[in-house]
């Protein structure tokens, strides 16, 4: 049974024993205030959720600096010419004008846990009964041996989507044809782990498009396999023959530097110089907050109970996707809006009483390798053992018929619209 | 009207809220219903990431509107295998007649947007 915030009270008034069955907090300071940080896919859907279903019963407010946001999904797919900007940007209004969520267009400063409150940029405070923190990745600067945060606009990573997304194509459309383009794949764990061979797939696409064939893909990877790869190497074969090169940490020995300078890329194998572009997807943590905040462990991410996406450190906050640590789930898109409707579920049910169900997780990743040429590899999850676990998956298999693979195409699309809609609309 | 308590008083209310939250949970974590339209709609979370809640196909089709005979019977064929996309094979993998029934009773409800 869902209680109405204003017909709660209202009964109350004529029912005082009923009172008893309501949590102080809630009498006690009027609506229950919930403060979402991060809108992105996380973030988003669970203010969205939590104002929709709760009928303004709850008070959301959601703390997002951009006013629009860029999916990283389908961003490769925007740097392969099969999608506009505008297309993969997307705004908030109606998380507000639909649903009632309060918007706070500001980089959130800080989170008090002994107050509950969060510090915004400007001084500003918000209080909080149950706090929403899904501020995705940061990156680790220091990872990659001579680039740093001053390097981005020359060697863009582009692995938060934006300013950096159109910089990388610009960069991209750039690269003549005989050009080198090296990209540094990134360790585990990281956001979207078939991303990064996805973009290369995309910048081959691009290429060859423009007639550039000439141009080569060099990755220096830091892990020994990655997601999807008996799928991708059988697409770059068939597509893109003699211009993608995959160098396994075995192979190249490790990376040893990169000179934004002179474009060179030092591995313990080959030295890369006057690189066309160079890609640089450097190691991740969660989000800065989230580890000032005390709600990361020693993996940099933050660990969260399965059953509810609530942090393991504190009860009065949830971490959705990228910061968290999500067991078998990836960090994707699609995760952190599964993660967000379990979430949105629990709070409810903390703050308003409304029912609860047992925490049911999914994920699907679609990639794009050529026209038409679509693979997924995805799962279902649930709490098991302590942690988040796949209790059955699926991966798109090497030899599929190239009609299989149009329709795999074809629900991808059709997912981002879903998703999109779901998130933001 | 709202009424806000100075912080002293609200920590210490917060023992004995964290009890009552504890109860209230317990109560609210019911049997689940067959024609439970809030199970339903909470099992209908998962079907929007891909197939559009105003009932729009940009891609996946719209399950919006559906009799929910022919929903459920959709349903059990993806779970049998005898439909093939393995994304709705393992969706369904975890679904029971009881919630096939409460998403259909939500779909069924719906209208799709004009």
């Amino acid at each position: 049974m869902q209680i109405n915030r204003r017909s709660f009270v209202a009964g109350a008034a004529t029912a005082a024993g009923s009172l008893t069955l309501a949590a102080p907090s809630v009498l006690g300071q009027g609506k229950p205030k919930v403060v979402v940080i991060g809108g992105g896919p996380g973030g988003a859907t669970a203010a969205k959720y939590i104002a929709r279903d709760s009928k303004g019963a709850i008070e959301v407010t959601l703390v997002e600096p951009a006013k629009q946001f860029t999916t990283c999904f389908h961003s490769n797919l925007y740097l392969g010419g099969f999608k506009t900007f505008e297309e993969i940007t997307h705004g908030y209004d109606k998380l507000a004008s639909g649903y009632g969520v309060k918007l706070a267009h500001q980089m959130a400063a800080a989170i008090d846990r002994e107050k509950k409150q969060v510090r915004l940029a400007d001084g500003t405070t918000l209080g909080y009964d149950r706090l929403i923190v899904s501020p995705g990745i940061d990156l680790k600067y220091d990872s990659v041996p001579g680039w740093g945060k001053e390097h981005e606009e020359a060697l863009p990573h582009a692995w938060k989507a934006g300013p950096q997304t159109k910089l990388l194509k610009a960069k991209l459309d750039a690269v003549p044809d005989g050009g080198l383009i090296v990209m540094i794949a990134p360790p585990n764990p990281y956001r979207c782990p078939p991303g990064p061979y996805e973009r290369v797939s995309m910048m081959a696409h691009a290429l060859k498009k423009a007639g550039k064939t000439k141009a080569r893909i060099v990755i220096i990877d830091p892990k020994a396999k990655f997601s999807k790869q008996g799928l991708f190497q059988e697409g770059w074969e068939k597509y893109y023959p003699g211009m993608v090169e995959w160098m396994a940490p075995d192979i190249h020995s490790g990376l040893k530097s990169v000179d934004p300078k002179t474009s060179t890329v030092v591995t313990g194998f080959e030295t890369y110089k006057n690189c066309a572009l160079i890609n640089v997807i450097p190691a991740q943590t969660a989000g800065k907050i989230a580890i000032d905040a005390g709600l990361t462990d020693k993996s940099g991410f933050c660990p969260i109970k399965p059953e509810s996406m609530q942090s393991s450190v504190d009860a009065s906050i949830y971490v959705l996707g990228d910061s968290s640590i999500a067991g078998d789930m990836p960090k994707s898109g699609f995760a952190a809006n599964s993660q967000a409707k379990v979430a949105a579920l629990m709070v409810r049910g903390e703050l308003i009483q409304s029912k609860t169900f047992p925490a049911r997780y999914a994920n699907t990743c679609w990639s794009l390798i050529e026209t038409d040429d679509t693979v997924k590899v995805g799962g279902r999850y649930e709490a098991k053992d302590g942690m988040i676990k796949a209790v059955e998956t699926f991966i798109s298999k090497t030899g599929e018929t190239p009609g299989l693979r149009k329709e795999t195409q074809v629900e991808n699309m059709g997912w981002y619209s879903g998703i999109t809609a779901d998130i933001f609309g | 009207m709202r009424c806000h308590l100075p912080l002293s008083d609200k920590r210490k209310w917060s023992p004995a809220a964290a009890a009552v939250s504890m109860l209230v949970t317990l109560a609210n974590a019911g049997p689940v219903r067959a024609g439970d339209p809030a199970y339903g709609e909470y099992l209908s979370s998962e079907c929007v990431t891909c197939h559009r809640r105003d009932g729009q196909d940009k891609g996946i089709p719209s399950i919006v509107g559906w009799p929910t005979e022919q929903f459920v019977a959709v349903l059990k064929s993806y779970k049998t295998k005898d439909r093939s996309n393995p994304i709705m094979q393992t969706i369904t993998g975890r679904l029971s007649d009881e919630d096939m029934e409460a998403l259909a009773a939500f779909y069924a409800s719906l209208k799709p947007a004009q």
